[in-house]
């Protein structure tokens, strides 16, 4: 049972305003429900959608065309604009020493980033060594391990040990003279309390300068509240999304970055160190737009 | 009669709520627009209540999707020759190898004898983290070198099973995405050389609209028989599991519930069509 491909390209919505002369309702309100679509298979969090459509007809309707502009150009701009408005800049993290904290769901992609991370300052000049406190996913020691060795990144854990606030607190001391301190943590969700808790010791025993809350591309609607909850316990400083390297858009990620005020670091494309890329909202955004 | 008009914003609502449960948008159209068809022009009963009419007659329709081809996996198991060879697949990081290790433990307690495959050979910690768990169920590991072929990792395991008169062997492979051609084509190598007896393919209830894009090329690749859906202990609504049962035409299998080794539970499809309208 294959579905016939809906072809969902916004390109194919804005051609509706090619020949239009003057932008009247009809028009907007044809094409506000294609944008509303592309958004809605981006994931992009159902009451954002809404009201998000709502702003962008008003505002092409209010608006005059600025001279020089199709009203194409015009309802794309005011699109462009709004979604902006959300996404921003992206966040710049620094290239001075730091600590950084690596939170998320399970197997979002959290120890693959931190590889790529501690990859990025390497080759940016600075010294990065890295933390494992996941104690719970077998096999989290030796994968972050094996993926440090292979960068000749130093790598602190204790195989077996299942106090992860112990294991920061001495592995701080022990990474000490690093530039950049990249901490791992075990996968969690918002329900599991004593794993939030975890999460809330770790946090207050190594006084993070950032906490890059990991997103999967292909998260659906549940991306805000999740965020929301990563964001009450110990505040987010920054969003990654990961695998954005297959069709998944990463609307989940921006309706998170809404939810808490937070911005778009970087983005994984892949599965080796290698694989991260600094976030472009430009790019970012017509991917979501399926254009 | 109903008519359009009747029904229309009763849809519009119920679709809405469809999205903000994770059901695909193309899926969610799709059955709306079926239950439009369907219910336009037919006669409801004097005193009828439209909006309820309505939301039954989509439950009604999510409620035959997912119980198409219901599967009974002890039954498959039981039913089929020594040893039943069942290969999981799926995008990164989805909970594949969790799965492998709950069904493990579930198939031990049920007195069968179990190979696992490690079929991952490529991500860090992989085989650590599988034989981890072989070693805590207590089941018989089979793998290669970190860097291995794969396909005759599988191999080696089904004829260890064959050898030993085990009953199921689970195998796992390396998360990868749909859209890497190379690993596509490694998977069918896979299923080539080892013939499984069953297929599944593991997605998790977060996922979104991906879901149906993934579910679709796994399903022209391999294709797969099944499908179990993970996590769905962080989001109880989980419409993840009808984009994927829509669009492969496949049963769901298991759903995974946690972390732990007996949170997984067979799929239920009226109590899982309860949740999404509950
Ligand atoms: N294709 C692709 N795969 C990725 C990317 N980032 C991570 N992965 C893969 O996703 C899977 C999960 O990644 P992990 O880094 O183990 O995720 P995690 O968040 O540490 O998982 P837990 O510790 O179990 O919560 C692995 O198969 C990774 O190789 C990416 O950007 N692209
Ligand atoms: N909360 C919850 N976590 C789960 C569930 N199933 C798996 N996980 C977690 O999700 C993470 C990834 O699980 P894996 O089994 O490693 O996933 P995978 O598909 O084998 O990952 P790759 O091999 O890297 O592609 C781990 O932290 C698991 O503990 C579930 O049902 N609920
Ligand atoms: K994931
Ligand atoms: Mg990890
Ligand atoms: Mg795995």
């Amino acid at each position: 049972m294959v579905m016939d491909k809906l072809s969902n390209s916004l390109q194919d919505a804005l051609k509706k305003l090619v020949g239009a002369g003057r932008i009247d309702e009809r028009t907007v309100n044809d094409v506000v429900k294609d944008i509303q679509r592309a958004l809605l298979q981006s994931d992009v969090n159902v009451k954002m959608v809404m009201q998000l459509s709502k702003s962008i007809k008003e505002r092409a309707l209010e608006e005059d065309v600025p001279q020089g502009m199709n009203p194409r150009e015009h309802v794309i701009r005011i699109v462009y604009e709004e979604l902006m408005k959300i996404v921003g800049e992206g966040t710049d993290i620094p290239l001075k020493p730091q600590k950084i904290m690596m939170i998320g769901l399970q197997g979002s992609g959290k120890t693959t980033t931190t590889s790529k991370l501690a990859h990025y300052f390497q080759r940016k000049g600075l010294k990065p060594a890295v933390i494992c406190a996941d104690t719970f996913r077998p096999g989290a020691y030796q994968q972050l391990k094996t993926l440090c060795e292979s960068l000749n990144v130093p790598f602190y854990g204790e195989e077996g040990n299942p106090d992860a606030v112990g294991i920061v607190e001495r592995g701080l001391a022990e990474i000490d003279k690093y530039d950049v301190k990249i901490i791992d943590t075990a996968g969690r969700h918002s329900l599991e309390n004593d794993l939030i808790d975890e999460m809330e010791r770790i946090h207050a025993i190594s006084s993070p300068d950032y906490k890059l809350l990991v997103l999967d591309a292909g998260i659906g609607q549940q991306a805000s509240e999740q965020a929301k909850a990563f964001n009450d316990s110990i505040g987010i400083s920054g969003v990654v999304i990961s695998k954005l390297d297959g069709t998944a858009k990463g609307g989940g990620a921006m309706s998170a970055v809404a939810a808490t005020d937070s911005s778009i670091a970087f983005i994984g494309v892949g599965e080796t160190p290698q694989d991260l890329e600094k976030f472009e909202a430009d790019r970012f955004i017509s991917r979501l737009l399926g254009m | 009669i109903l008519d359009e008009a009747d029904v229309e914003d009763i849809l519009w609502e119920l679709e809405m709520s469809l999205l903000e449960s994770d059901i695909a948008i193309s899926v969610s159209e799709k059955i709306v627009t079926d239950v439009k068809q369907e219910l336009v022009g037919s006669r409801k009963k004097i005193g009828g209540n439209t909006s309820k009419i309505v939301e039954d007659a989509l439950k009604k329709s999510i409620n035959d999707v997912m119980s198409a081809n219901v599967f009974d996996f002890d039954e498959f198991i039981d039913s089929h020759e020594k040893p039943v060879n069942i290969v999981f697949v799926g995008i990164n990081g989805t909970g594949k190898t969790t799965s492998i290790a709950k069904i493990a433990h579930r198939l031990k307690s049920m007195n069968k004898s179990v190979v696992i495959a490690a079929g991952d050979t490529f991500r860090a910690g992989a085989i650590d983290q599988i034989a981890v768990h072989a070693e805590r169920i207590g089941v018989k590991l089979i793998k290669h070198q970190e860097g291995g072929d794969p396909a005759a990792v599988v191999y080696d395991a089904v004829q260890y099973a064959k050898a030993h008169d085990s009953d199921v062997v689970l195998s796992d492979t390396a998360g990868r995405m749909h859209t890497n051609v190379n690993l596509m084509a490694q998977l069918q190598k896979i299923c080539r050389v080892s013939a499984p007896d069953l297929v599944l393919f593991v997605d998790e209830a977060v996922a979104g609209n991906d879901a149906v894009e993934r579910a679709e090329q796994f399903n022209e690749a391999v294709p797969v028989d099944g499908s179990i859906l993970t996590k769905t202990d962080a989001d109880s609504k989980g419409g993840a599991a009808i984009s994927i049962a829509y669009i492969t035409g496949k049963p769901i299998v298991f759903l995974g519930l946690g972390q732990e080794y007996e949170d997984l539970k067979k799929f239920d499809p009226h109590w899982f069509v309860d949740q999404i309208f509950s």
